[in-house]
């Protein structure tokens, strides 16, 4: 697979130009010292645990995924071939960099990285998400969780 | 993911984006995001370079120590490692089988060494094995489909057949430790397998079919210079 730049067109300008509202609102939350960070990832790969439901087509659910579920078990469940998945099946870290925030917490960069990460389905309207999204967020909220890393694929 | 950081931005949470498409950002003004040069699919990078995954992440979350106003958008300059994969990169297998079922039992103990070098695999998402996933798309648009296990509708378990049979033969490629690129492994599968060709024979049959829902999945079984390449 290759970068967005390098997709040959029209997808290229398809995946670009695809319809993002712009948000009147900004909310911002300030972020606390790294000594104090409480980290979790939310990945928009349709990321799975084995044996759950795969997620669909602008799904609009999400599903927990517990640190300690082992990266043979979790899949990805995405329905766009334009990306990648090879680098996935090679190292989970590529699309949820849990390891790498275990070794932030290990070596005090932060003070934690979550008990559980999150997974939406990519190319689903943000606003069809809105709910689930807070819902999310009060999830982690409720666990101390205070930094997000967001990523989409 | 610009638009789930405003929800949770809004909830209380700080946030920062890694971000692939720098378009989407831009436009619904995430309010710290990280742009990154990699591949889509890749926002971490190269598989197993852990020193570059760890620079992208803490270069993310410093966005989180940014002085002044958001949106902050900051740029990553740094390539991913490995984009060329590995010199004269072959299969590590003879492929010279005549059908898709033989190919893939060839594939098969390859495919468990590879899983016994790596212990992990990221098939299974259709429920059906290697084997049943090749038949279950060979019948598919057959007078005589195999019948589709509970839980999932037919098309969708048709469209995560594949990808589990792509999974099967990219995780079998992988088996003797070597680093192909992204681009070397779908050279291979698209244009030296029997399966990719199953499966574009499959698309040109599902473009031509009265299946809706089974179309609009079509175009996107192949990736997109694929898809223009053998069209």
């Amino acid at each position: 697979m290759v970068r967005l730049a390098d997709v040959p067109e029209p997808e290229r300008s398809y995946i670009a130009e695809l319809e993002c509202l712009p948000y009147a609102h900004h909310p911002f939350t300030q972020a606390v010292a790294p000594e104090l960070r409480h980290v979790a990832i939310v990945s928009s790969a349709g990321l799975i645990v084995r044996g759950q439901r795969p997620m669909l087509a602008n799904d609009t659910g999400y599903r927990a995924l517990s640190a300690d579920v082992a990266s043979n078990d979790i899949l990805c469940s995405h329905v766009s071939i334009n990306f990648d998945r090879s680098g996935f099946l090679q190292d989970i870290n590529v699309m949820l960099p849990r390891d790498r925030l275990n070794e932030l917490e290990a070596e005090g960069s932060i003070a934690k990285a979550a008990d559980t990460h999150y997974a939406f389905m990519g190319a689903t309207h943000p606003d069809e998400l809105e709910d689930k999204a807070r819902e999310v967020g009060r999830s982690m909220l409720a666990l101390g969780v205070n930094t997000v890393v967001l990523a989409p694929v | 993911m610009s638009g789930l950081a405003h929800f949770l931005e809004d909830e209380g949470l700080s946030t920062v984006v890694v971000a692939l498409v720098r378009e989407h950002v831009v436009k619904m003004s995430a309010p710290r995001a990280l742009w990154v040069p990699f591949e889509m699919g890749r926002p971490f990078a190269t598989p197993n370079d852990v020193e570059l995954q760890q620079r992208v992440l803490k270069a993310a979350l410093a966005l989180l120590d940014e002085p002044g106003s958001t949106p902050l958008l900051k740029d990553f300059s740094e390539e991913a490692s490995n984009l060329q994969g590995e010199l004269n990169w072959t299969f590590p297998g003879k492929l010279d089988t005549d059908s898709v079922i033989a190919e893939v039992s060839s594939i098969l103990p390859i495919w468990h060494k590879a899983q016994q070098r790596s212990g992990r695999s990221t098939f299974g998402i259709s429920g059906l094995s290697a084997e049943a996933a090749v038949e279950y798309i060979e019948r598919y648009l057959s007078p005589k489909p195999m019948p589709n296990p509970k839980g999932m509708a037919p098309v969708s378990r048709a469209r995560f057949a594949i990808d589990d049979i792509k999974l099967f033969y990219f995780e079998a490629a992988l088996a003797n430790d070597g680093k192909p690129s992204s681009f070397q492994l779908n050279e291979w599968f698209w244009k030296q397998t029997l399966a990719g060709k199953m499966i574009l024979d499959f698309q040109d049959a599902a473009r031509l079919g009265d299946d809706k829902n089974l179309q609009l999945i079509a175009d996107s079984l192949v990736p997109p210079e694929r898809t223009y390449e053998y069209l």
